[in-house]
């Protein structure tokens, strides 16, 4: 089916032409660099979801396609379309971008840059999630990495070249195993097209599939912070401002998850089914191990991309399982994270601009010196504990019943992972929120009403889909349940 | 048999119960928070009405009114599909009037204990939330909604134990209670997960009346059990009680509230709910009985050396939830019942009476209450006393009647140990509040009225509006302890559809039991209460005894040992040195590697360009000439 | 005397004389005289490959003056750097131009 009009162009292209328009302001123009990029991220929030409101459910399958053909010698298309796989993430996107915009707006420091390369990444994002196209996939991919590297070490702070250089290392390291996996299939299909459809029609031998599969699983892997590959998330989130920690934390880690079950899965289902044990051993080490590192961790942002590390071992499980009920689980725990997570770089973002640190024993005592902020983060912690009524307790309630199921053992080990993360969340929130405030920062502003929105718009989304989670569960089952028999 | 659907009126007023604190909860935390006689209003009366409704429900049906059911789908996985919706029978009917009784009291009190703070609008929205859970989890028809609600009860406790987080202690306490209730969950999660894999459908009415015949026993023992440690973490039996005893940092009424309708009476509430299911596996009922008795036993022991006067209220309730399992083990679903229904009545009387002391003396300690003239506040110093003489289960107060049914249901075990155990507890009960009760009815010094009024000044909310919101509810909650013994035909009769198996009266029973509780009560009188008395128990003279009770036999340093060293000390501290030394320190080893590596080839690097092109000639050629020989 | 054999060594005698050149030389500017040879025996050998095989004769034209354009350009741009680095230098010998010695 393809699209009258070409709504995901849209969607993708509204930042690139933000883009274009803020490299054309001059320096000095900060208000008008900022309100271009609030407008464009709106073009693609309201579009996303007249896309979200449009998808029609019954029928199920790609929609809003688009496909032209970019160079026929070598198969490429210029091919997008969403189905409820993506669909979600999409949606988490524009999101994150809008609010993430509207949290920098108070930024001072080479704002045109700042928001140029912002936009340039999430115009990777989109394609990545959109395209069905290897080729374009790819590019989209690398994309929305190399802008990380200027946004961290110009902008960040504590350690920042460091922490920029090390993800970005580990980031191209990853895409340089995706790279010879998608040439890799290309040329054993025998199809000559990348057309991702297509070749998922294919019917790859066992072998082809075995090898791509643990090319893909690796390679998107790093990106989707398995275990032990993750090391590069908690630094990179330290080390990144506000905003790009929400997008980073938010939405380019599920870049790699769903590479994972995109690539990986459609096109090696058989592969997945071989290496389906140790995927799942990796994904459970990293849920339980990632919650003890957190329990460890003096730094809020350093607690705040361990419990990344964990929650997205939860997706890799999901994943793990094969079966409908937990891959649609880690699709909603891709949404479900990349909001809390987006939620709780953002509160800390204010603790921090306010108070200048992010240390948990300098803190103490903010619920009453920044209620608004603090009661933002202690939600979104709750979220990531899993407490019902808040979108990640289905997805992680999915997970975990389908890795119970699948493997018995680790999942119960994964479920004992809970009550760690439920332990050194309220630590977190114990530390910095209650108790005795500390009187170096009595006098710190609490986030003035504007600012309040985005978090607002987070929060709401949380609660949203934590009550009415059909919404959200609905959709992504539509696109999974074609996906799980390839796995009979 | 299959549950009907609800009439449109009951449909509606079900609801109503179910919703309107919920409403409350919204209005009140997201619009009216800063206006507070709005929301205080609004909370009442959500409260009100919610009781009005619950209340006909109970009685304005008929008692053989058959089970009623409404499910919506509220998620849809593949494999799990959790509705929403309601389930009313008997004993969910009775459970939503006893919480939203105790709620609408405990909300009225609230009116003259919280008054003057600055979160009271706040304190009112958590009140409705835990409502709302707690009425939820009652009408669940399915284990999933029972488990979403479940866990929305624990975080509901966790926000009101800690609602003056400024405090170290109360936010300590809210952390305590949630991650250990949470261990317990862990089990109640795989054994809900175990059900599910195996049947597919959690219908609690399902699940009564089929899962034995479809499960072999070994399933069957094996989910209860599995489930059973969720009640062991929510009702804070052994060996996690002693979150418990912490949560009283938490405001008083809300201790009143955790303790007799909500928090913890959701892991009895949850055995009795299945009670079928467990009685299907002796086994199952032999470890719910085995964990109750241990539990009551333990924390009696510990209520007997407790100065805090919440503590030994605390204690109390522990061991009295271990004396509704026990009756729930001993197979006696209907003594479970009666003595849940009859403690929340006197539990919360005994709270809120101690929260009118402790509002005017500013002091927890027994003595400290006694001193200032604990006793000349009527009100609260004679509904304290019945409410105690029920706890201690002399006639005719509720709890003489309620526990006389748990004891009949030991006396029919074949062991007489768990009767023996059952009299023990009954005997100790009735010596630990009698101790508290006559310390405080008999100080050994009266103060001066000019003390007194110092108390008094402390606090901003003595006005008669105060303190009538906090002495009706307890007038009313001590008529309930004075009379529901009375309703225990009439109740055994409703829970059973009017079909009540054969109950045996042992007459020999209450005598032994009355003449236990009376030698309690003489020791008590002897060691506090007379004249003479030094008011010092006779634990103090086993001075190693005395530590070990008051230490809480010490439990409470093992989990911290634990937490100490094998969490914090071993797993997070390794997996963080790993972290840092093995992965990072494998990453940062390659990039040297890489680093030395460029280093090295670095010396092939004369600078002159010429021989690179040389080089690169050369080998074009010799590539050439490895082509021409070999073809 | 007509064939492509012919044409072919032409073109490889002046390719080796200008590698041998683009060696030898240690002057920029004789490098790229050198280099310019290169190409143009490229060129031949397209024109003969043209003349002798190709149906469409006017493929290898093009690329002649593909290979002419691109000279031109390379001739340009060289010897703009090569100015610049005398700028800096004073000197065209390619031997005082080592700033890559490893």
């Amino acid at each position: 089916m393809t699209a009258a009009f070409p709504y995901l162009s849209l969607i993708m292209l509204a930042p690139a032409v933000g883009m274009v328009i803020i490299l054309f302001l001059p320096h000095d123009s900060k208000r008008a660099v900022r309100w271009v990029s609030l407008i464009s991220a709106a073009v693609s929030l309201l579009t996303t979801l007249y896309v979200w409101q449009a998808y029609d459910r019954a029928a199920g399958g790609l929609q809003f396609v688009e496909r032209t053909l970019w160079v026929k010698s070598l198969g490429i298309y210029y091919y997008l379309g969403v189905d409820g796989i993506n669909l979600p993430l999409v949606l988490l996107t524009s999101i994150v971008l809008f609010t993430g915009v509207w949290t920098m707006w108070d930024l001072q420091h080479r704002v045109k840059e700042f928001f140029a390369l912002m936009l340039l990444m999430v115009v990777g994002v989109y394609g990545v999630f959109m395209a069905l196209d290897l080729f374009f996939l790819f590019v989209f991919y690398d994309v929305s990495l190399f802008p990380m590297y200027p946004l961290i070490a110009i902008w960040g702070s504590t350690r920042k070249e460091y922490g920029a250089l090390k993800l970005t290392l580990y980031l191209l390291a990853g895409s340089a195993l995706v790279l010879p996996g998608i040439l890799y299939i290309y040329f054993k299909s025998g199809l000559f097209t990348f057309d991702l459809v297509m070749l998922s029609k294919a019917g790859l031998d066992p072998d082809v599939q075995y090898l791509g599969f643990f090319l893909f699983l690796f390679g998107f892997g790093v990106l989707a912070g398995l275990w032990p590959f993750h090391t590069w998330s908690p630094v990179g989130h330290v080390a990144a401002p506000t905003a790009v920690s929400m997008i980073h934390a938010g939405v380019l880690m599920k870049l790699g998850a769903y590479g994972v079950l995109r690539v990986g899965m459609y096109l090696c289902p058989q592969g997945l089914v071989e290496w389906s044990p140790l995927f799942a051993i990796l994904a459970t080490v990293g849920i339980v191990y990632g919650a003890f590192v957190g329990l460890a961790q003096t730094d809020l942002k350093y607690v705040i991309g361990y419990s990344s590390v964990s929650h997205m071992g939860l997706v890799s499980l999901g994943l793990a399982t094969m079966t409908l009920g937990g891959v649609s689980g880690a699709v909603f725990q891709m949404f479900a994270h990349g909001i809390m997570t987006a939620l709780l770089f953002s509160s800390v973002g204010h603790i921090y601009d306010s108070t200048h640190t992010k240390m948990i024993p300098e803190l103490g005592g903010m619920a009453k010196v920044e209620p608004r902020a603090s009661f933002f983060f202690i939600l979104a912690a709750l979220a990531g504990i899993g407490v019902p009524c808040l979108a990640s307790f289905w997805a992680e309630l999915l997970v975990f019943i389908n890795g119970f199921k699948v493997y018995p053992v680790l999942g119960a080990l994964a479920i004992s992972g809970l009550v760690v993360s439920a332990l050194f969340m309220l630590r977190v929130v114990q530390k910095t929120f209650y108790g005795p405030k500390n009187e170096k920062y009595a006098e710190c502003a609490d986030m003035r009403l504007a600012m309040i929105w985005p978090r607002a718009i987070l929060a709401g989304t949380i609660l949203l889909f934590g009550l009415l989670p059909r919404l959200m569960l609905d959709t992504i089952n539509v696109g999974v349940a074609p996906l799980v028999e390839l796995f009979k | 048999m299959n549950p009907a659907a609800p009439s449109d009126f009951v449909l509606w007023l079900t609801l109503a119960v179910m919703w309107l604190p919920f409403i409350s909860f919204l209005v009140i935390f997201f619009i009216t928070r800063t206006r507070l006689a709005l929301s205080l209003a609004v909370s009442v009366s959500c409260a009100s009405i919610s009781l009005l409704a619950a209340w006909y429900l109970l009685l304005g049906l008929p008692a053989t009114h058959p089970p009623v059911e409404f499910k919506l789908l509220w998620m849809a996985g593949a494999e799990a599909r959790i509705s929403y919706g309601f389930l009313l029978d008997p004993l969910s009917r009775l459970m939503l009037c006893i919480v939203a009784s105790i709620s609408f009291l405990v909300q009225v009190y609230s009116l003259g204990y919280m008054a003057g703070d600055e979160g009271m609008a706040k304190y009112y929205s958590f009140l409705s939330l835990f409502a709302w859970s707690m009425i939820s989890l009652v009408v669940a028809p399915g284990l999933l909604q029972l488990y979403v609600f479940w866990e929305l009860v624990g975080l509901s406790s966790y926000l009101l134990i800690g609602f003056w987080h400024h405090k170290f202690s109360a936010s300590e306490a809210g952390k305590k209670a949630f991650v250990m209730t949470r261990l317990g969950d862990l089990g109640f999660f795989l054994g809900i997960i175990v059900l599910l894999l195996h049947l597919g459908d959690l219908s609690i009415l399902k699940l009564n009346a089929q899962a034995a015949a479809q499960l072999s026993a070994g399933l069957v023992t094996a989910s209860a059990v599995l489930i059973f440690m969720g009640v062991v973490g929510k009702s804070a039996q052994f060996p996690l009680l002693t979150w418990l005893p912490d949560a009283m940092e938490g405001p008083t009424p809300v201790s009143a509230l955790l303790h007799s309708a909500t928090m913890v009476a959701a892991g009895v509430y949850l055995v009795s709910r299945l009670f079928p299911f467990y009685a299907a596996s002796p086994d199952a009922l032999a470890v719910v009985l085995a964990i109750g008795t241990i539990t009551m036993l333990l924390s009696s022991t510990m209520a007997m050396v407790a100065r805090d006067i919440k503590q030994v209220w605390a204690f109390s309730t522990v061991s009295q939830l271990g004396f509704m399992l026990m009756g729930l083990g001993a197979g006696s679903y209907f003594a479970g019942v009666f003595h849940l229904t009859t403690h929340a009545s006197f539990k919360a009387l005994l709270f809120l009476c101690s929260g009118v002391f402790i509002h005017h003396f500013g002091s927890n300690d027994m003595y400290e209450i006694a001193k200032n003239g604990g006793r000349r506040l009527k009100v609260p110093m004679i509904t304290i006393t019945i409410a105690g003489a029920a706890l201690a289960g002399v006639f005719p107060a509720a709890g003489f009647f309620s526990k006389e049914s748990i004891m009949g249901a030991l006396a029919e075990l074949p062991n007489p140990g768990w009767l023996a155990a059952g009299l023990a507890g009954a005997a100790m009960t009735a010596y630990y509040t009698f101790r508290l009760l006559f310390i405080v009815w008999f100080p050994r010094k009266i103060e001066t009225p000019q003390h007194q009024e110092n108390g008094h000044g402390d606090h901003a909310a003595h006005s008669s509006f105060g303190y009538w919101a906090m002495g009706v509810p307890l007038i009313i909650l001590a008529g309930f302890a004075l009379v529901l013994g009375f309703f225990g035909d009439w109740l055994l009769n409703f829970i059973h559809w009017g079909r009540p198996p054969e109950f045996f009266h042992h007459v020999w029973l209450a005598p032994v039991s009355l003449l236990l509780v009376g030698c309690g009560i003489g020791l008590a009188w002897l060691e506090f209460g007379r004249r003479k008395a030094a008011q010092a128990g006779f634990l103090s003279r086993l001075p190693r005894v005395e530590a070990l009770f008051a230490n809480r036999w010490y439990m409470d340093a093992f989990y911290r040992r634990m937490v100490d060293y094998v969490v914090y000390g071993f797993f997070s501290r390794l997996f963080t040195l790993n972290d840092r030394r093995v992965v990072d320190g494998g990453v940062d080893g390659v990039c040297r590697a890489t680093v030395g590596g460029g280093w090295l080839l670095s010396f092939l690097q004369s600078g002159l360009l010429q021989y690179n092109l040389f080089t690169m000639v050369l080998i074009i050629a010799l590539v050439g000439l490895y082509f021409l020989v070999m073809h | 005397m007509n064939s492509l054999t012919v044409y072919l060594f032409v073109a490889l005698l002046i390719f080796c004389i200008g590698m041998f050149g683009l060696l030898q030389r240690r002057s920029l500017i004789g490098m790229i005289i050198s280099i310019e040879l290169m190409l143009n025996a490229a060129a031949i050998n397209f024109m003969a490959f043209n003349r002798f095989l190709a149906p469409d004769p006017s493929v290898g034209q093009i690329m002649v003056l593909f290979i002419m354009g691109i000279a031109a350009a390379e001739a340009a741009i060289a010897l703009s750097l090569i100015l610049a680095l005398f700028r800096k230098l004073r000197s065209i010998n390619i031997e005082h131009a080592r700033d890559l010695k490893g």
